[in-house]
């Protein structure tokens, strides 16, 4: 009996010891090689560690600004996202998310399909990795998965995102980027931006949780 | 202190320490949104809706037509709902229902594109708001209306009345914020008669509304 409380005493440290290791950051971890380069997200700077984004908005694309275009003109996208990671990396050094989902919707007329509104959805988010861009004060992140047309049926298209939480409120300060190479879509902003190739929210908010 | 005395102490920590952290996680948050929502005598329906669940990340729903009982109808309905409760980094939720063209009571009211969303968050600063919420190319009863101001009213004679871009604030802007914005709100009545049946009032009977979203967060 004293033998099995030694260990079990023995063992308490190692195993706080062992959840530490897990919560600590590992850095160099790349995401997969999809669409555009990370070269405008401070390339390099990203870090596999423990995060959370959530939350959803608006953006008013383009132009690229700060302010609504008249809702007449119907230049606008709204969405909803997430993503959780614990900052564990596959064989390959891909930063793993845990779970995560998107829906973004662009309502631009140009953008319809079959008189309907682009519809994205993910279907799989794989990887999250958290940027360490000192313009999004609060933390940002680029995720990434797979993704469904919902107006055309299209899968398992790659996608990404660049995800900013830039203070609060998010209106004007955070901001949000996405890219489908596949079927050539991207709303991206490079010039009115909180961090490239984000576009600032005109409603909604991203809210950063460095924790598992 | 022996090796049990030593026992009952991790015991003891390891009992009430996890109960202090419960007392101070009350961090919470709630989201919710809808489409069209009508609400009378012999209808109750809504439609396209999402409600964030305790402990949710997100939550969708869409409808790409939607006729309630011939009072409204609308294309293109689209619901999310997403937040995360947060006791140390701080809570957020973020709501929004959007719809293309909407058309309400045979066309007393239309407009072709509408965007309700709600925003709360709570850290460091506390804050709710409607910013993103619009409606296009609005008409309330042959009258074109362009970005109403917050709760405008607008009568309908003979049906009741309408707010639009109506908000109602929650919470006491220290611990807890909230907020809902209904876009379109048409309010149902009809009026009370006297005995020699002149009207000496009106009384609600009710509600259409269309473009609902809803957040709030609890430190």
């Amino acid at each position: 009996m004293v033998r099995l409380r030694s260990l079990a005493l023995l063992a308490a440290p190692i195993g706080v010891a062992l959840v530490a290791w897990s919560c600590e950051r590992q850095p160099n971890a790349l995401a997969p090689t999809i669409g555009t380069p990370l070269a405008h997200f401070q390339p390099g700077n990203f870090v596999c560690t423990p995060v959370k984004m959530t939350g959803g908005g608006r953006i008013d694309y383009p132009p690229e600004q700060t302010e609504k275009n008249p809702p007449a003109s119907h230049e606008y996208e709204t969405f909803g996202a997430h993503v959780m990671g614990s900052g564990q990396q596959d064989a390959n050094g891909v930063c793993l998310a845990d779970k995560g989902a998107l829906e973004w919707v662009d309502h631009r007329p140009e953008m319809e399909v079959n008189g309907h509104p682009l519809n994205l959805h993910a279907t799989e988010v794989t990887f999250a990795e958290v940027a360490t861009d000192a313009s999004c004060s609060d933390g940002a992140v680029h995720w990434g998965g797979k993704l469904r047309v919902q107006n055309t049926g299209e899968s398992d298209l790659d996608f990404e995102v660049w995800d900013c939480d830039n203070g609060e409120p998010g209106v004007g300060h955070d901001g949000f980027a996405i890219s489908v190479p596949a079927i050539g879509y991207a709303v991206q902003c490079f010039t009115v931006t909180p961090a490239d190739p984000t576009c600032y929210l005109t409603g909604g908010n991203r809210q950063f949780h460095p924790t598992h | 202190m022996n090796i049990d005395n030593f026992r009952r102490a991790i015991l003891a920590v390891g009992l009430v320490l996890p109960m202090s952290w419960t007392a101070g996680s009350v961090a919470a948050q709630t989201a919710r949104s809808f489409g069209v929502s009508v609400s009378t005598p012999t209808i109750n329906q809504t439609a396209t809706s999402a409600i964030l669940p305790p402990g949710g990340d997100m939550v969708t729903n869409s409808g790409q037509s939607i006729a309630v009982g011939g009072l409204a109808t609308a294309q293109d309905a689209f619901a999310i709902v997403s937040g995360g409760a947060d006791p140390t980094y701080g809570s957020s939720a973020v709501s929004s229902a959007t719809l293309g063209a909407v058309n309400l009571l045979n066309g007393l009211i239309t407009a072709d594109g509408v965007v309700a969303m709600a925003s709360s968050s709570i850290g460091d600063a506390v804050n709710s708001n409607t910013e993103g919420s619009s409606l296009a190319n609005l008409v309330v009863g042959g009258v074109e209306v362009s970005d109403p101001a917050p709760n405008t009213r607008m009568d309908l004679p003979g049906v009741g009345y309408v707010l639009l871009n109506e908000q109602l604030e929650s919470g006491d802007g220290a611990t807890t914020s909230g907020i809902t914005v209904n876009m379109i709100h048409v309010v149902l009545q009809q009026p009370i008669l006297g005995l020699l049946g002149e009207v000496t009032g009106y009384q609600t009977v009710g509600d259409i509304i269309v473009g609902s979203a809803t957040s709030s967060v609890t430190r």
